[in-house]
């Protein structure tokens, strides 16, 4: 799933560029109707229309969903508002490309809004801008990612998970010294895992990620960056990585994490529902959940999801109604309602009839204390999980050396965040 | 026991003893670090526990020290309201003073309390019951919710009350990291890795950093070491039972020691994990330095011992090496002074191992490129195409020979040698060797080819000999045949003069050949008896073509035959030489190419000068060619071979010795030259003779001045002679103008005489186009008188002309081809007042006989008689000597005057002709200084007409006598008498 939104936000980047119609409808014209304007796939998901067909039942007041097509939405959705055509109710990912909206002058903050501190401190800092406003009410499906690992496994060697870098570092080289291969790193297609490095970085100082996104600076001048890159490069020397790493791609990581051939990987939740297939040694109950390591957090990084809100137009005239359509939403009866029986990461903290994996659960504490907002996919203007996997591609085929991998990193965003201008 | 045997053994002993020596040092060396290792090991371990016992007491002294420490605080915050008060200030100090993280107050009920007064719950169930329920310290391992691991250490106090929470433990907390710090050993290099553990293996404490990932370390070993079910089984139980042990395990690929000790307190263990390597890391460097040391004497003896062997073996080498260089040296030297080469082939290598240094001058080839590829020797066989024959080797039985014969070439000499190549077949060391020997047989080749040759020559000398006698028979007979037939038939018809002249003529012509055949004979025969020598004197080229002239153009002539003298090039005039045999050369070259030409053909004389390579010698190359019958190329070869003719139809009708080229060629040979022939049957012959002569020194050529002879007219239609004339009298100074047409030349003197200044002389040829030269004279005369002398100049017989050419005017003529000589002979008469005085002298000469008396001494009275009879014939009167003695007798007896000249035969019985001279010349008689006396012999050779001279004679004469000869010489030698008498 997360993979799907990495392509999507880079669609979107694209899409962006071209200036062209889109092919949504026309908000009806009725005085008392809320207009809620988002994604048409977005909005055809099961909770979302669960939630809207009870507002409307609960209330008797009627909403005008505008749905956009995927592929037209951030180029129409940008031309409305531009054309004072903007809805009363806005969703939206909080990533780079929201920045086109002109927050501050369109979107109410919700601070103070009374459902405020029933949202999960995650959703609750996915939702914030740098300021620490909150944008948005989230009401959507996410997951957690982290380093799953075989905790089965990893008992029967008398062995635990590691809470600190140092101590994933001598659980790495202890699984290799006996034979195991600690972490099944599929570098064949596999982009994702870059960037779980890479949020600690930016979501802890945000001003780097503003630097960054000025270009007032490169990856090259921070040497987080460097660091996270040098303990990649050497953890494919130690072969932490195992032997086939480069050939392996997305397909081979069900295979290597049921057979126990690895021992963790970093993915997140809820692909064990969707791509862990059954049959293979070791089951989805065998696996828990811990920190992504990378050298870039002493505790390590969970990465949170990227959560759809719900955001106020700040000029609407229906403002106090569609303040009272995001406190209907963030009450615990209707959000359990819509999302019961929903595989997905909490949101709420009063939410419980979304089905959460034991992993996550079991990982609270430590999901609490170290979950950092997806940062780099989301907010660094340029990103592409694809360009980074490149860059570190050339670098395990010893085409280039650490600091050539991050020139090379530097180089492609700069050249993608160059054609997204 | 055999010597090679004993030879080998000792040979082998050596490299035994060194083998047997070096293997029982290398299992002495096993042995020594086996026993090493086990020590090293044994005392590695002891030093292990050694270290971890101290890490074990100071780890137990720790936990008494904190509880120890909770204990004292225990009692006055349980009691003490004002310690209580100031718990947090208290215990801030406290744990900046003791390093300890957290200080809690724990309730019955486990729950734990911060200083602050914020509740935590870090019990683990069941592991704390010892606290609370028995009221016993506890040291406990747990794990913060932020997921920090931490030690507590907790003792049970007087119930107490902080902030309104209950309490009856209380309890300090040490991170994990700060507990490890106080478990390190700084030994081992920093590689030991330690744990504190409980008696089930779970894993309180590691001190390693990140080393907490060790949840159970008997779980651990049982999946990663390589220890079996029954060592963790005693391992388990020693941890069960709180013994002390060590055990030694693989984990991975690196060997640990695994050294464990009961705490004393609970059921902790301190558990140490340490490479092998490093626990043994200080053993085994002392280990390494004393391996060091015993490999550096071992290699400093080793060394000491091959060096010795090396230098005695050098030595021996040496000596082995001496020998051998002094017995190559040795071979070399005595294969330089023989003929024969030698070559050792190493077959399977297909190398030359050696091949003898005579090589290069026997056969040209070097050496070196022999050495390099045997095949080379191919290119200098003749009858011998492979050099080494290769397949037949093999065929060679070990310790045999084969051998074959063959003939080299040398590369660079080209001469040819023989050799017998005998290959002998040998194992050398049980290498197998081919030994080739090249015994030279050059010289009994050449000597059984010289035997051979000479037997052939010998045969057909015999052969031409055979043919000789019977040509010889032949071609005497004919002659002597006519004589004795006209002779009979002169005796029969002596009443008819008529026939009497007639077969007087014809017995003439037949002596005359028969003569000339004998001449012949004995010429060769003088020459191939190596006697003949040359007679060198400055000649005259121009009069000996003159003097060819003469003799061979009446042959020609009558054969009607074209022939033409030409001169090519300007050769000089005057040279040193046999003139007597180059004109036999010529002679005979000249007559052949006549005799072998028929009617109506050409021949053809050149003379070309040739460069010369000597100073002061001129080489000239006289070419005879003719248009005849030719030689077929088989005869060629044999052409200058004595007593050979051509036999065919046309030859046979010649009459010929079969000498005559023989003569030529020797004379030639004699003479430094060479002479070629080429012919082709049926076109003709062409003879090249080269020679060269000595120059005479140079003449006086201020001649032509001092005769005021300074300009010269010369016509003649060739240009080509034109120039010859005037680049010949280049020398002589004089200026020479030319035309190429008659009335050219009348015009050009007609002006020179108009300028006045005439031509010295006017040079005409006689056939010119339109005016010929006699119609050229009649018109110059005409027109300028008769001052300049006018020449004639022509290759014909002018005598038919010379009536109407003197008429005209033409003061002289001159021969073609031109010389210089020939013209200052011409002219210089015209420019001389003397010439009539000249022509009274002849005409003395002629009578000087009429009225002598000679003494004649000859033994044969035939010829005696016949030189009477022919001396009566010219008024002579005679008085016969038989011998030598008479005539001396006689020659005394007589009055001074009586005699007028002696004619002396040399060969006669009793004295011969050279003694009875030496005694007329030394004996008292008035005249016997001056009595001219002239031999008379059959030898007709320089060396007869010498040897006459040097006994006293005057003059030579050759049998048989021709008057005219005799007439021109007596007049000389009594001319001279009487001139000196006057």
């Amino acid at each position: 799933m997360k993979k799907r939104h990495f392509t999507l936000l880079i669609l979107t980047a694209v899409l962006l560029l071209t200036s062209c119609s889109g092919n949504s409808k026309k908000p009806d014209n009725k005085s008392n109707s809320l207009t809620i304007m988002g994604r048409k796939s977005d909005m055809e998901k099961s909770y979302m229309t669960r939630i809207f067909d009870k507002y409307e039942t609960d209330t008797g007041n009627e909403l005008n969903i505008v749905a956009i097509e995927d592929d037209e939405f951030e180029t129409d959705a940008v031309k409305k508002f531009a054309d004072g055509d903007a809805p009363d109710i806005f969703m939206h990912f909080n990533n780079a490309d929201l920045n086109r909206f002109d927050v501050a002058n369109n979107f109410y903050y919700l601070n103070n809004e009374s459902w405020v501190d029933d949202l999960t401190n995650s959703s609750r800092a996915y939702c914030q801008d740098k300021e620490g406003n909150l944008l948005g009410l989230p009401f959507w499906e996410s997951s957690v990612s982290g380093c799953f690992y075989n905790k089965t496994l990893l008992d029967s060697l008398g062995l635990k998970p590691a809470a600190t870098q140092a101590e994933f570092d001598v659980l790495c080289q202890v699984l290799t010294d006996i034979g195991y291969t600690p972490i099944c790193w599929p570098a064949d297609g596999c982009t994702w895992m870059f960037q779980f490095g890479l949020d600690p970085i930016f979501a802890d100082d945000p001003s780097l990620l503003e630097r960054l996104n000025k270009n007032e600076i490169s990856y090259s001048d921070i040497p987080a960056v460097t660091k996270m890159v040098k303990w990649v490069s050497d953890a494919a020397d130690k072969g932490w990585f195992g032997s086939d790493y480069l050939e392996d791609g997305w397909s081979d990581i069900s295979l290597i994490m049921g057979s126990g051939k690895a021992v963790m990987t970093f993915i997140w939740d809820t692909w064990f529902y969707t791509d862990f297939e059954k049959g293979n040694k070791y089951s989805v109950d065998d696996f828990a959940l811990m920190p992504a390591f990378m050298n870039t957090a002493d505790n390590g990084t969970y990465e949170g999801g990227n959560l759809n809100m719900m955001m106020v137009n700040k000029n609407s005239k229906r403002l106090e109604q569609a303040l009272g359509f995001l406190s209907f939403c963030a009450d615990a009866e209707n959000y359990n309602m819509a999302f019961d029986e929903i595989s997905t990461v909490s949101c709420f903290k009063g939410q419980t009839t979304n089905i959460q994996s034991s992993m996550v659960t079991d990982a609270g504490a430590s999901i609490a204390a170290n979950e950092r907002v997806s940062t780099a996919a989301s907010k660094i203007v340029g990103y592409s999980a694809d360009d980074v996997s490149a860059a570190f591609d050339r670098m395990f085929n010893k085409k280039t050396d650490v600091a050539g991998c991050v020139k090379l990193m530097d180089d492609y965003r700069i050249k993608k965040a160059k054609g997204q201008v | 026991m055999s010597m090679v045997k004993k030879k080998w053994l000792r040979k082998l002993f050596l490299p035994v003893l060194m083998c047997i020596i070096g293997i029982a040092a290398i299992i002495i060396g096993i042995i020594y670090f086996n026993f090493i290792s086990q020590q090293i090991y044994k005392d590695s371990t002891n030093y292990l526990g050694e270290i971890y016992g101290q890490v074990n007491r100071s780890f137990g002294a720790f936990i008494e020290r904190n509880w120890g420490l909770l204990k004292g605080w225990g009692n006055h915050l349980s009691t003490s309201e004002e310690v209580k008060n100031s718990v947090p200030e208290f215990i801030s100090k406290e744990q900046e003073y003791w390093g300890f993280s957290d200080f809690y107050f724990i309730s019955e009920d486990e729950t734990c309390m911060t200083p602050d007064g914020t509740e935590v719950n870090i019990a683990s169930k069941g592991s704390w019951d010892s606290l609370t329920q028995q009221r016993k310290p506890i040291m406990a391992g747990e794990t913060l919710s932020s997921g920090q691991e931490i030690t507590v250490f907790a003792v049970p106090v007087q119930h107490g009350k902080y902030k309104g929470f209950d309490f009856d433990s209380i309890a300090i907390s040490y991170t994990n990291k700060d507990m490890a710090n106080s478990l390190n050993v700084d030994a081992f290099s920093g590689e030991a890795k330690c744990f504190i553990i409980k008696n089930d293996g779970s894993v309180l404490l590691s001190t390693q950093e990140g080393g907490n990932v060790f949840g159970n370390y008997l779980t651990y070993l049982r999946a990663a070491s390589n220890l079996d079910e029954k060592s963790l089984e005693k391992l388990n139980n020693d941890w069960q039972s709180g013994t002390s042990g060590l055990l030694q395990c693989e984990i991975g690929d690196v060997s640990y020691c695994i050294l464990y000790q009961p705490i004393g307190y609970q059921d902790y263990f301190l558990l140490s994990a340490v490479p092998q390597s490093a626990v043994s890391a200080g053993f085994l460097s002392v280990q390494k330095t004393t391996t060091n040391v015993l490999i550096v004497i071992f290699l400093i003896v080793g060394a000491a011992v091959v060096t010795l062997i090396t230098l005695h073996n050098h030595k021996q080498f040496r000596k082995s090496k001496i020998e051998l260089q002094y017995r190559e040296q040795m071979f070399d030297v005595l294969s330089n002074s023989v003929d024969d080469i030698f070559i050792m082939l190493d077959y399977e290598k297909h190398s030359v191992d050696y091949i003898s240094p005579n090589l290069e001058r026997l056969l040209g080839i070097k050496v070196k490129d022999a050495r390099d590829n045997i095949r080379i020797m191919e290119k200098c066989a003749i009858n011998f195409n492979v050099v080494i024959p290769a397949d037949e080797l093999e065929d060679i039985p070990l310790n045999g020979n084969r051998y074959w014969e063959c003939e080299y070439m040398h590369q660079t000499t080209g001469e040819r040698r023989w050799y017998r190549m005998t290959i002998y077949h040998m194992s050398i060391q049980g290498v197998k060797k081919y030994i080739v020997v090249m015994s030279d047989r050059t010289q009994e080749q050449q000597m059984n080819q010289k035997l051979q040759e000479a037997l052939t020559s010998a045969k057909s000398a015999n052969e031409a000999k055979s043919n000789f006698l019977s040509n010889m028979s032949h071609d005497i007979r004919t002659p002597m045949n006519a004589i004795v037939g006209f002779s009979v038939l002169l005796e029969k018809d002596a009443d008819n003069p008529d026939k009497v002249r007639e077969y007087t003529r014809k017995i003439t012509a037949s002596s005359h050949h028969l003569l000339s055949l004998i001449n012949d004979v004995l010429d060769m025969s003088k020459i191939e008896s190596g006697k003949t020598s040359l007679n060198v004197d400055k000649f005259s080229l121009p009069e000996l073509l003159e003097e060819l002239n003469i003799i061979l153009m009446p042959q020609a002539k009558a054969k009607n035959q074209s022939f033409t003298i030409h001169v090519q090039g300007a050769p000089p005039e005057q040279m040193l030489g046999d003139k007597l045999r180059l004109n036999q050369i010529l002679i005979n070259l000249l007559s052949n190419a006549i005799k072998y030409t028929p009617n109506n053909g050409c021949v053809e004389f050149i003379i070309s000068e040739i460069p010369s390579a000597a100073y002061q010698y001129v080489k000239l190359r006289f070419t005879v060619k003719d248009n005849g019958i030719g030689m077929s190329e088989e005869f060629q070869k044999q052409v200058f071979s004595p007593f050979s003719r051509e036999v065919s139809s046309l030859t046979n009708k010649i009459q010929g010795t079969g000498l005559g080229m023989a003569i030529t060629k020797n004379l030639v040979d004699l003479m430094g030259g060479i002479i070629e022939v080429e012919s082709q049957l049926g076109k003709g012959s062409t003879f090249t003779v080269e020679m060269s002569f000595a120059l005479p020194e140079q003449e006086e050529s201020d001649l032509w001045f001092r005769q005021k002879i300074t300009r010269m007219l010369v016509a003649d239609d060739e240009e080509d002679i034109c120039l010859n004339i005037k680049e010949m009298m280049r020398d002589t100074g004089v200026d020479v103008s030319f035309v190429t047409e008659g009335s050219a030349a009348v015009e050009a003197a007609v002006q020179a005489h108009k300028n006045g200044e005439d031509f010295n002389v006017i040079l005409l040829d006689w056939k010119m186009p339109e005016i010929d030269g006699v119609e050229t004279a009649r018109l110059i005369r005409e027109k300028i008188g008769t001052d300049v002398p006018i020449l004639v100049l022509t290759s014909y017989d002018w005598s038919e002309i010379e009536t109407e050419a003197r008429q005209v005017g033409i003061n002289a003529f001159m021969p073609k081809p031109f010389f210089v000589s020939t013209l200052w002979q011409t002219i210089k008469p015209l420019f001389s007042e003397h010439t009539e005085q000249n022509d009274r002298s002849e005409q003395t000469t002629e009578n000087v006989m009429n009225g002598k008396l000679f003494l004649v001494a000859e033994d044969n009275e035939l010829n005696a008689e016949i030189l009477t009879e022919m001396l009566n014939m010219e008024g002579v009167s005679c008085e016969l000597a038989v011998n030598g003695l008479e005539a001396v007798e006689m020659f005394k007896k007589s009055k001074p005057g009586h005699y007028d000249l002696i004619l002396m035969d040399v060969q006669m019985p009793v004295m011969n002709g050279y003694e009875a001279t030496r005694q007329i010349r030394s004996c008292e008689h008035a005249e016997a200084a001056t009595i001219p006396i002239v031999a008379m012999t059959a030898n007709t050779f320089a060396e007869d007409v010498r040897n006459a001279l040097d006994s006293g004679m005057n003059g030579h004469l050759a049998k048989p006598i021709d008057m005219e000869a005799m007439r021109e010489l007596v007049g000389r030698l009594i001319g001279n008498n009487e001139n000196k008498e006057k």
